[in-house]
């Protein structure tokens, strides 16, 4: 555990952002291709497709940046993911074809060796543990936490 | 594309997943050496990619915008995760390289699908 200002874009998290940035690339890639050659084909499934794609680079930058606003973002991005993956999967497996053609998120993301259903979890717990401690950082655990965004859970 | 160029490429990728790996046992960071070796690979991928248009205009029948998306995400890969890896002077910079190895020999194997697909 570093000491003052763990960063979320070092150490271990220099993977996970490398891991996000791949999958952001992958996700670009999918909906711009999508978009460009059969939108019409399957509205819901290209739109949602282009969304996740543009979470995903949102969450790439935020985990990458770090500083206070964007651990916000970071919070906001990988939750929207760790929902969308989950309420996607679960929609895609009732219901095969809810959306008409699959998307990053269907079947929990088993078209991508399920990294979207496990990323956003690695990611939540990776923001969870370098979140800033406040001064009291050697106390054992402050009994007014020093949280400085508590409105993002 | 063509299968010799294929196997050099996947070879490639897979020796320097395995030099950054090996880094990453004996927990160093990356080296420049290794990004002269990521300068290889990107180069290799850029001669695939020069072959496949030959072979496309002369006739080849391929999803053009399906493998040209996957060409240009192969060469991005390497180049962003050796800046990223560089920046970073633990073993975990070479996870990245490593991760950033194994994915551009990923998507060399799909590009290689797309090829036969059509």
């Amino acid at each position: 555990m570093s000491p003052a200002a763990p960063r979320t874009g070092s150490g271990f998290g220099r993977l996970l952002v490398t891991v996000y940035g791949v999958l952001a690339f992958a996700a670009i890639g999918r909906s711009s291709y999508e978009l460009a050659t059969k939108f019409s084909e399957a509205p819901v499934a290209y739109s949602l497709s282009t969304l996740s794609a543009v979470v995903y680079v949102l969450a790439t930058v935020a985990l990458a940046k770090g500083g206070p606003h964007w651990r916000v973002v970071a919070w906001v991005t990988v939750g929207f993911e760790a929902v969308g993956v989950l309420a996607v999967g679960a929609a895609s497996v009732a219901s095969p074809d809810v959306f008409g053609e699959t998307t990053v998120w269907s079947g929990f993301g088993q078209g991508y060796g399920y990294v979207p259903l496990v990323l956003p979890f690695v990611g939540l717990w990776w923001l969870w543990r370098t979140r800033p401690r406040g001064a009291a950082a050697a106390a054992p655990e402050p009994a007014v936490p020093a949280d400085p965004d508590p409105e993002v859970r | 594309m063509v299968l010799p160029l294929l196997i050099v490429v996947l070879l490639a990728c897979a020796a320097l997943a395995g030099w950054a790996l090996w880094f990453v046992v004996q927990d160093r960071a990356v080296i420049l050496k290794q990004l002269f070796g990521a300068a290889v690979v990107e180069g290799l991928v850029v001669v695939q990619a020069i072959v496949a248009g030959v072979l496309m205009a002369q006739g080849h029948p391929v999803d053009g915008p399906l493998f040209w998306g996957y060409v240009a995400t192969a060469l991005v890969v390497l180049p962003v995760a050796a800046i990223w890896a560089f920046a970073e002077r633990t073993k975990w910079s070479s996870v990245v390289l490593a991760v950033a190895a194994l994915t551009v020999g990923f998507l060399d194997w799909r590009l290689w699908q797309i090829w036969g697909a059509a």
